[in-house]
């Protein structure tokens, strides 16, 4: 079994009796950088929660390595994984620093005073996200590109094997989100963490994730390589936008190209 | 030097300020009154026993008690004041607005009332104040509906606390009233006294058992303070940090509900300066920190023990309850908060 292995078996995530996620089974693999996409309300993110035990489950289980994570303490799981959530918003006034240095919390222990361990794992994550130079900044004068990097640093500080990203390019302008799927591969590459992020955007998807999770209406639609699992039907199933699927001329991984509107209109209104 | 280590410095500074501010206000509430006793021999009455007869028995009898009194109540206050305002993340959150010391107040002026023991005071205040948070979180328990927001479906929401908060105050401020209008006069009297907050006649067993679990609350908000941090962050932050938002808020919701109880329970409801003195501290010393809800605890100190002796030797009037002086100076606050509030907040550049 590879290291950092997230499974859902039969996971099912409800806020009241409002049933987003249903029964799912779900293997995503260590060592990997996978991307969950799907249309809006799809569940996307509430299975980004559930994976990280934010959602109680009304049924299933989570687990990492065979590891049930409802069995592992609140801080022992958030040694192994950490989530980052959809447009978090700092305190006000807040540093950089003192952001980032949150992230130690699940390593800190009651009496223990900051630890040279964990000042070096937050020069790290500021060196990682290039944002040292914005450590003596308030978060919330920065701009959305570099709050986000702060964001992540401090779920780098965090250190753990397993990252997880809740939409981290949206709101950013092109070159930030390509800062921060960059930054991603990196982590994936050098730093050998397991990430699992959900994106809007199906090209980046296929450029940068090793795995693709498709969720549609609370069930994965199709999982696996971005080359194997993006074809015209499914984005036509699933985000109902008849399209063609062209290799990505950079990359050559699968990029979607909608067919044009007159063309779709008669598609879609047959009469 | 970066912006934690400036923080730090200033944080410091301000504290060793404060100390010096607050020993003198202490000295000059030892000194003064009908009659003035010298710094030197109010001292030797206090701490040695020595010198006049009448000296030693007003210093020590009266005076002493009444300062710590103070001390220990606006600590309270204002560390109760700090913690509430961050975990609903609103600045008009305190204990006197959304019911707590409403609750403290239900509790000691019913013992009062029926004539329980005077040491049994502290604790009614406790439980009043327990209750009134107990009553203030099943009322704004997220209701789960099918348009609810999974986002923000957790937790409680800054608005409907403050809403909820408002109603239970107001309906206990009523019941209060009520134990006043009800019970005999003599009783009835000595409620109402205390209702509007007064510091007057404090005894030192009064103040040595108030004092130390105040002090006691104030250590385990300072170690929860990690957790408050993280908090900060959100529900969702502060769950994939380890800490489930739940339990950690009810911990130190849990802290503040004592550390405002039991400073009602010394001084009745005085107002505002748990409202107050978070922001005066933010304004001084920046964003919170644990230096920061340190030095919350000592200006809410040396502000009650300054309206205090503002109350007693500054007006023209003499026996005024401390509360007055407090609520009159607060009002005007909490009237530009709430407009701040309302009016759309500008960023500034950086």
């Amino acid at each position: 079994m590879t290291a950092n292995e997230l499974t859902a078996a039969g996971l099912s995530l409800a806020y009241g009796r409002n049933t987003i996620v249903d029964e799912l089974d779900l293997v995503l693999p260590g060592g990997a950088v996978t991307a969950i996409v799907g249309p809006n309300a799809c569940g996307k993110s509430t299975l980004l929660r559930g994976l990280a035990r934010l959602v109680e489950p009304a049924a299933g289980t989570v687990a990492i390595d065979g590891h049930d994570v409802h069995r592992m303490s609140a801080r022992a799981l958030a040694r192994r994984l950490g989530l980052l959530p959809q447009q978090p918003t700092a305190p006000d006034g807040i540093s950089v620093e003192a952001l980032v240095r949150l992230g130690r919390y699940p390593h800190q222990k009651a009496l223990r005073p900051w630890t040279a361990a964990d000042q070096h794992a937050v020069e790290e994550a500021l060196r990682r996200t290039d944002t040292a130079d914005l450590r003596d900044r308030a978060v919330d004068h920065l701009s959305g590109g570099q709050r986000q990097r702060a964001w992540i640093a401090l779920a780098l500080a965090q250190d753990t094997p397993l990252l997880l990203l809740d939409e981290p390019t949206t709101f950013l302008d092109l070159r930030h989100q390509l800062d921060v799927l960059d930054l991603v591969a990196d982590l994936n590459a050098t730093a050998d963490r397991t990430v699992v992020m959900v994106l809007h955007d199906l090209g980046q998807a296929a450029r940068y994730a090793d795995h693709l999770v498709v969720m549609h209406d609370g069930k994965p639609a199709a999982t696996g390589r971005p080359a194997d699992v993006l074809t015209a039907e499914l984005v036509e199933a699933v985000f109902g936008v008849p399209c063609r699927i062209v290799p990505d001329p950079e990359t050559g991984t699968p990029l979607i190209v909608p067919k044009a509107r007159t063309e779709r209109a008669t598609q879609t209104r047959p009469s | 030097m970066n912006a934690i280590a400036r923080q730090r410095r200033r944080i410091a500074l301000l504290a060793l300020a404060g100390l010096v501010l607050l020993a003198l206000a202490m000295l000059a509430g030892l000194c003064l009154g009908e009659r003035f006793i010298p710094p030197a021999k109010a001292l030797g009455a206090l701490f040695l026993g020595t010198g006049d007869a009448g000296d030693v028995l007003v210093v020590g009898r009266f005076r002493a008690p009444r300062v710590l009194g103070a001390v220990i109540a606006g600590a309270g206050l204002a560390t109760a004041g700090a913690i509430l305002q961050r975990l609903a993340r609103n600045p008009l959150a305190s204990p006197d607005v959304i019911g707590i010391s409403g609750g403290a107040s239900l509790g000691a002026v019913a013992a009062i009332a029926l004539g329980l023991a005077a040491p049994l005071t502290p604790l009614a205040a406790l439980a009043g104040g327990l209750a009134a948070a107990g009553l203030l979180g099943l009322l704004s328990l997220p209701v789960y509906g099918a348009k609810a927001s999974p986002r923000r479906g957790t937790g409680m929401s800054a608005t409907r606390l403050i809403l909820v908060g408002l109603a239970v105050q107001a309906g206990l401020t009523a019941a209060v009233n009520l134990f006043i209008v009800r019970f005999p006069a003599e009783l009835a009297s000595s409620a109402l006294h205390w209702t509007t907050g007064s510091l007057y006649g404090r005894n030192w067993t009064e103040v040595l058992t108030g004092g130390t679990a105040v002090i006691a609350a104030l250590l385990v908000a300072l170690l929860l303070h990690r957790r408050l941090a993280v908090l900060d962050l959100g529900d969702d932050a502060s769950g994939s940090l380890g800490l489930r938002p739940a339990t950690g808020r009810l911990q130190l919701l849990a802290v503040a509900v004592v550390l405002a109880s039991l400073a009602v329970a010394l001084t009745g409801p005085v107002g505002f300066v748990a409202l107050a003195v978070p922001h005066l501290v933010r304004r001084l010393a920046g964003p919170p920190t644990a230096g920061t809800l340190a030095l919350t605890a000592l200006c809410g100190a040396l502000l009650l023990l300054a309206a205090d002796l503002v109350v007693q030797h500054a007006l023209p009037i003499h026996g005024l309850p401390v509360g007055v002086v407090t609520a009159t100076v607060g009002a005007p606050w909490l009237l530009v908060l709430m407009s701040r509030q309302t009016r759309p907040t500008l960023r500034t550049a950086p």
